[in-house]
């Protein structure tokens, strides 16, 4: 059976998550293995979440915000842009792919994009196969 | 700690869920989850029946969290948590899980989207656990509003809450009041004087007791919140005036498409090509000629430049139409024995009394010829020396197929309608959401057109969409009986989520000062903490995510709350 992995989105509510709910109430198709959390700024999302996320057993974390300069909370979005480059250095000094974290911006009416985001990020953590964090911790306790 | 008792809701949507969705097998496997007291699904939850199915159950099993998975939150969330209002429950004891817009609508395969659905309930119903009942906080309403754009937008309103006898402050750009309408001659459809229709309207916003306009004016940042705004509003030298306000609306209105994007239309380098906004100039002086001082003979009219083209802006600016069909009236009456051509790609004249403007139109010997938009506009060069007119447009004609060659001395570009340049600084000032071209987003597209996401905030006219003066004005007044509403009520309720700081865990780091985009977060020196003032505070819980301490907590959405989430939905994944 081919590797299903499961994704933990974050989604800001003013834009990323207004875009996602477009892609639906356009009938837009993709990929299932999406898990979305709602928070109302990208700003909001928490080191803690993302590994607690892996933790758990996701094979990838997706964070979407406002785009740059549209955030409905002038600059939370930057605040995240900056955590996300040190996650990723962290993620990878932990051993993962540093592609098992992206942020991505989705604006309110980039419904189509999220559809194609999702997409694309299924296929990338496909192909990096399942995450053995959850194993490896369960391993060692 | 009180025993926790969770009722959770599986809604079919009809077969808009329940379709992609095996919502009992859903209700059935929620059932197992501790906590659970009763999980069930019903064919339309929002409705009044299913509404009161939560509130009998709440009443019945002591239920003290509810989960409803259904519709997205930004739908339906404020039904759900008035349902347990009703019920007697804090509303904020309820979560949502989205297994329509996020689930049933998106995928394909039944199990999977069921499988999904297992596990976005099942994390909303672990976050719901740590839910805690948040007071509702009333805010008195300032009975002042700001209204951004003196257009026949922003007039309308200012006169429609300034004849109730309220404070408007309307600020305008520009020298003076009437933004796009004061520069055209007649109006469609039936050719009356858009002057003797604007003029009338400023003089009286001008004069009007309870309106204080603001020419040459801007406003470059709002701060406060519904019911509590203030600004300054800058003008020429250096002047400033600070002003408070209850509610905003932004009525920025439009632009018009530069053609000189498009190559072959020669706009600019061809004297005689125009635009319909500069076409309206010659009309309105009454001197409709061209460069040379001379009447022209032909006459051609295109469409659609920069609208419904992939390459510039894909939607219809929705009276370009209307307008040209009135121009080859105005130029008919003007020169009659002139050759007039329509180049269209479709005709849209819809709206009342303009179908039948297009109907007349056809008898005033014009020529519609039709060109495919969505390929190439035609080609204007200048003519000859031999031709007897000075350009020739050339396209493939849509109905005959054939490559034809139209002669003009005058060349009218219908442009589009853009947003106005300063879309952006302004969404920004006040806190709305702009659409990709740059338009303000409505809260509800449909059900709550004029409002936008950000409370006391609303939109109207040309900058939420390309409109004509109807529309521009019912969205006026429409939004100005929503002020009045709450300006009459007095009062309103505002979110509560905001920040709050633990002072036992604090340590006084102040990294929540820095972050804060608001400066909703001051320093106590003497206890060494950090204070949030709710008031200032959005909620938007970037401190919460810095403070290295856990000493700030963003409230409805605490970092127990959000763990706990991915515990759930992580509970019910997919099979390796």
């Amino acid at each position: 059976m081919e590797f299903e992995p499961t994704i933990v989105a974050f989604l800001c509510n003013w834009c990323s998550y207004t875009g996602a709910d477009l892609a639906g109430t356009s009938r837009m198709k993709y990929a299932s293995n999406i898990r979305v959390i709602r928070v109302m700024c990208s700003g909001r999302v928490e080191p803690t979440f993302v590994l607690k996320a892996f933790r758990e057993g996701a094979d990838g974390v997706l964070i979407c915000g406002c785009h740059p300069g549209d955030c409905h909370y002038h600059e939370g979005n930057y605040k995240c842009l900056r955590r996300y480059h040190l996650l990723q250095n962290y993620i990878e000094q932990m051993g993962m792919d540093k592609r098992r974290l992206h942020l991505d911006w989705i604006s309110a009416s980039e419904g189509k994009q999220f559809a194609e985001l999702v997409d694309k990020m299924t296929q990338t953590i496909k192909e990096l196969g399942p995450c053995q964090v959850k194993h490896s911790v369960e391993t060692l306790t | 700690m009180e025993e926790i008792r969770i009722g959770v809701y599986v809604c079919w949507c009809g077969t808009n869920i329940a379709k992609m969705v095996d919502v009992e097998a859903v209700a059935k496997a929620m059932r197992e989850i501790p906590g659970v007291i009763v999980a069930k699904d019903y064919k339309y939850m929002c409705s009044d029946p299913g509404q009161e199915l939560i509130i009998q159950d709440i009443k019945e099993h002591n239920l003290n969290r509810v989960v409803v998975s259904a519709c997205s939150p930004r739908i339906h969330e404020l039904t759900f948590r008035k349902a347990l209002e009703n019920a007697g429950l804090n509303p904020y004891m309820f979560e949502m899980a989205n297994i329509r817009e996020h689930d049933s609508w998106v995928h394909t395969d039944r199990a999977e989207a069921t499988q999904k659905a297992k596990a976005l309930v099942a994390g909303a119903i672990n976050r719901v656990r740590w839910h805690e009942s948040l007071d509702k906080r009333s805010v008195e309403i300032n009975p002042a509003t700001l209204i951004i754009g003196g257009g026949i937008a922003g007039i309308s309103a200012a006169l429609e809450i300034a004849d109730a006898g309220k404070q408007v402050y309307l600020v305008e750009k520009q020298s003076q009041l009437g933004g796009t309408v004061a520069k055209l001659d007649l109006l469609f459809p039936h050719l009356d004087s858009a002057q003797q229709l604007i003029q009338p309207k400023i003089n009286r916003a001008m004069n009007h007791l309870s309106i204080q306009c603001f020419l040459n004016a801007e406003i470059r940042e709002v701060f406060g919140y519904i019911g509590n705004f203030e600004a300054k509003v800058y003008q020429k030298d250096d002047l400033e005036t600070e002003i408070q306000f209850g509610n905003v609306i932004v009525a920025t209105g439009l632009k018009p498409f530069d053609p000189s994007k498009i190559d072959q239309l020669n706009y600019k380098r061809l004297p005689n090509v125009i635009t319909s906004l500069e076409l309206e100039e010659k009309l309105l002086s009454g001197n409709l000629v061209m460069d040379n001082g001379k009447d022209p003979k032909h006459i051609a009219l295109i469409h659609c430049i920069g609208s419904r083209n992939k390459n510039h802006h894909e939607y219809c600016s929705r009276t370009c139409c209307n307008t040209a069909l009135k121009y080859s009236n105005q130029i008919r009456s003007a020169f009659p024995d002139a050759a007039i051509y329509e180049i269209y790609s479709d005709i849209r004249s819809f709206g009342k009394g303009c179908e039948e403007l297009y109907t007349h139109t056809a008898r005033q010997d014009v020529m519609f010829l039709m060109y495919d938009q969505k390929g190439e506009v035609p080609k204007i060069t200048e003519a000859r020396h031999s031709e007897k007119v000075n350009m020739m447009l050339e396209f493939r004609e849509q109905l005959s197929g054939e490559h034809v060659e139209v002669p003009a001395d005058l060349v009218v570009l219908m442009v589009a309608m853009e947003a106005h340049e300063n879309a952006k600084e302004i969404a920004h000032a006040v806190g709305v959401s702009m659409c990709g071209n740059s338009f303000y987003i409505e809260k509800h597209p449909k059900l709550d057109p004029v409002a936008t996401t950000t409370g006391g905030v609303y939109v109207v006219g040309s900058c939420q969409s390309p409109k004509d003066i109807p529309d521009s004005v019912s969205q006026a007044r429409a939004a100005a009986a929503r002020i009045m509403a709450d300006i009459n009520f007095g009062s309103v309720e505002v979110e509560v989520t905001t920040a709050v700081v633990n002072e036992d865990i604090c340590c006084g780091c102040q990294t929540c000062i820095s972050v804060c985009p608001y400066t909703a977060i001051h320093f106590d020196a003497e206890k060494n903490v950090s204070v949030v003032n709710e008031i200032l505070c959005k909620g938007c819980g970037t401190c919460g995510s810095a403070c290295p301490t856990g000493a700030i907590r963003s409230r409805h959405f605490t970092d127990k709350q959000i763990l706990s989430q991915i515990e759930g939905l992580m509970s019910m994944q997919l099979q390796h």
